[in-house]
């Protein structure tokens, strides 16, 4: 290799190099400008109300938050997920025969969330729910908590 | 009177269309003609070897560019006035509905169109060589109409929609690894909300369409170039015969310039050795050729007449529908993707990963190694038996799935054939 051939090749190495790093810079500097730095939408922690407030019997269904709220005389409070593990419709609990319907591809739920029908890969989630300090029910989307988790007041 | 003239053949410049020269002129000093040849093959234009499906594609394409413009002036891509604004157009406006309602079927045609070209495309092996990267273009043509329509099924943001693109974007984060990141990138968001409404309308108006518009002339160039459409599979040459290159000397035999003749004039044209990757004619297939004025640009004008007739008749009766305000509490019963995603959303209900990423992700990989994978160089449908039985398996495969989504999914997605009547439904 002579002198004029090392220098062609090296600078078309550092110029080749240059234009795929600013290339490369560039594509990641847009897609991280497509994630959102902020996402303005409903928190995931959230309070519910007074425990008073909350029949026994068939669950009080939150619209706004999509979950289920079940009040049991024995057992106390469960918080559970509405939202269908297949492809993100709204399920609803039937009290005829205590199961969650999921309307769009015919999942259906057992009371403890279970997948008993149709193409649903998980069970529904329940979520964790606690006493707040001013004495209100506190819901937290974020923290997932077993089938059997109750909350007594 | 002078002057107008002097005007009009500052404008005008080509010889009167009576003359041979003026028709050639016609096309090719015209930057928006001169994607057609001067001449065409008299056999191409018949109506029976393309049924006219790519110009009737791109004609539904322009009405959508023009009553898509149309109807941005009325609409503000965020969520309650979105609503309010497709209300407005259906009841305030004035030709409002009827502006929507060719923007929906031109979209709906669109994709039936696209559809039906591929498989004329493919019917007649005009994909094969030299054409294979042509259907390449085609299939991603494809993939962006159905992008388009997509994207614009959610810009009414009423319940339809809403429950369209969540069951839809679902499906995508079902891809391993980087699908549920992908829906974020998507939607701008976790769910279905203002972000996703602002993130669809841009991809909708400004960046889908553009790609469509890049690719389509990549697409029409490629076709140019390679001889026009192809020849109708009955006007194929019988097999030993050779393709010939007029004037072209035999191999090994430089190449000698003409006698120049002082009648013509000829301009420079890639004077170099080698044959041309394109098809080139015989001197009697020559003989067989007319100019494209005016005997292909009648028959475009009268495709245009007819498609723009047909969606404007369709719009005067059939209304676009629009059901109430998108509320993610309550989900339809049975919520259902549009009719050309109902194939697909069939097969996601029996299993997300397989029916909704697996399966579609294997069609759209075959469909674009076709012409890769098809070694068998004959366009003749006697020559071709298996694979046309297997494309027409996946023709009738595809719409009996959407058939069944579309007639036999009653509530719950239970199968209900389409003349029982349900009553109220589960809820």
């Amino acid at each position: 290799m002579n002198r004029r051939t090392f220098f062609k090749f090296s600078w078309g190495t550092v110029g080749f190099g240059a234009l795929i790093s600013a290339v490369g810079v560039s594509l990641g500097a847009v897609v991280r400008f497509l994630v959102p730095s902020v996402f303005y939408e409903p928190p995931q922690a959230f309070k519910i109300g007074d425990p008073a407030d909350f029949p026994f019997g068939p669950p009080t269904f939150l619209v706004d938050e999509k979950i289920f709220v079940f009040r049991d005389r024995d057992k106390g409070f469960a918080v559970a997920s509405a939202v269908c593990t297949h492809l993100g419709c709204t399920v609803a609990h039937f009290q005829s025969d205590n199961r969650f319907h999921c309307p769009c591809h015919g999942s259906v739920f057992g009371p403890d969330g279970a997948v008993q029908h149709g193409p649903a890969p998980r069970p529904l989630q329940w979520f964790e729910v606690t006493l707040a300090r001013d004495g209100m029910l506190r819901v937290d989307k974020d923290k997932v908590v077993p089938p059997n988790y109750r909350l007594m007041v | 009177m002078n002057l107008i003239r002097d005007i009009w053949q500052s404008i005008v410049r080509r010889d009167p269309l009576s003359t041979d020269k003026g028709k050639s002129e016609l096309v090719f000093l015209n930057v928006w003609l001169h994607i057609h040849p001067a001449k065409v093959k008299k056999e191409n234009m018949k109506f029976r070897h393309s049924f006219y499906l790519g110009f009737i594609t791109f004609f539904l394409f322009l009405i959508l560019l023009t009553t898509g413009i149309a109807l941005m002036c009325y609409y503000r891509p965020y969520p309650p006035q979105a609503y309010q604004d497709m209300k407005d157009l259906q009841f305030v406006v004035f030709m409002g509905p009827f502006l929507r309602n060719m923007h929906r079927w031109a979209a709906h045609g669109m994709v039936v169109c696209v559809f039906l070209h591929m498989c004329r495309v493919f019917y007649t092996g005009s994909y094969k060589k030299p054409r294979q990267f042509n259907w390449v273009v085609g299939v991603v043509l494809l993939l962006l109409t159905l992008g388009l329509s997509f994207t614009g099924y959610l810009l009414p943001w009423d319940q339809l929609a809403f429950w369209a693109i969540t069951v839809g974007s679902n499906i995508g984060s079902y891809a391993p690894i980087v699908g549920g990141q992908l829906r974020e990138l998507l939607l701008g968001g976790h769910s279905v909300g203002e972000a996703a409404l602002l993130r669809f309308y841009v991809l909708h108006v400004a960046v889908l369409p553009s790609a469509l518009i890049l690719l389509t002339i990549v697409h029409f160039w490629r076709v140019r170039k390679d001889g026009g459409l192809s020849r109708p599979v009955w006007k194929l040459k019988p097999k030993t015969e050779q393709l010939v290159t007029i004037g072209a000397p035999p191999a090994g035999v430089p190449l000698q310039a003409a006698a120049a003749s002082k009648d013509k004039t000829y301009g420079l044209m890639e004077v170099v050795t080698g044959k041309p990757i394109f098809e080139t004619i015989t001197p009697e297939e020559e003989e067989d050729t007319v100019f494209s004025y005016p005997y292909a640009f009648v028959r475009e004008a009268v495709v245009l007449m007819g498609t723009v007739t047909t969606i404007m008749v369709m719009s005067l009766f059939l209304n676009a529908p629009l059901e109430q305000l998108a509320n993610p509490a309550k989900t339809p019963n049975p919520a259902k993707a549009p009719w050309y995603f109902l194939g697909l959303q069939e097969l996601v209900s029996h299993s997300a990963l397989l029916g909704g990423v697996i399966a579609p992700a294997l069609m759209v990989l075959a469909l674009l190694l076709i012409p890769y994978l098809d070694r068998n160089p004959s366009r003749r449908p006697a020559e071709r038996k298996l694979i046309l039985w297997l494309f027409t398996l996946f023709v009738v495969a595809n719409l009996a799935l959407i058939v069944i989504g579309t007639f036999f999914r009653g509530p719950g997605w239970a199968l209900v054939p389409p003349w029982v009547h349900v009553v109220g439904g589960a809820e």
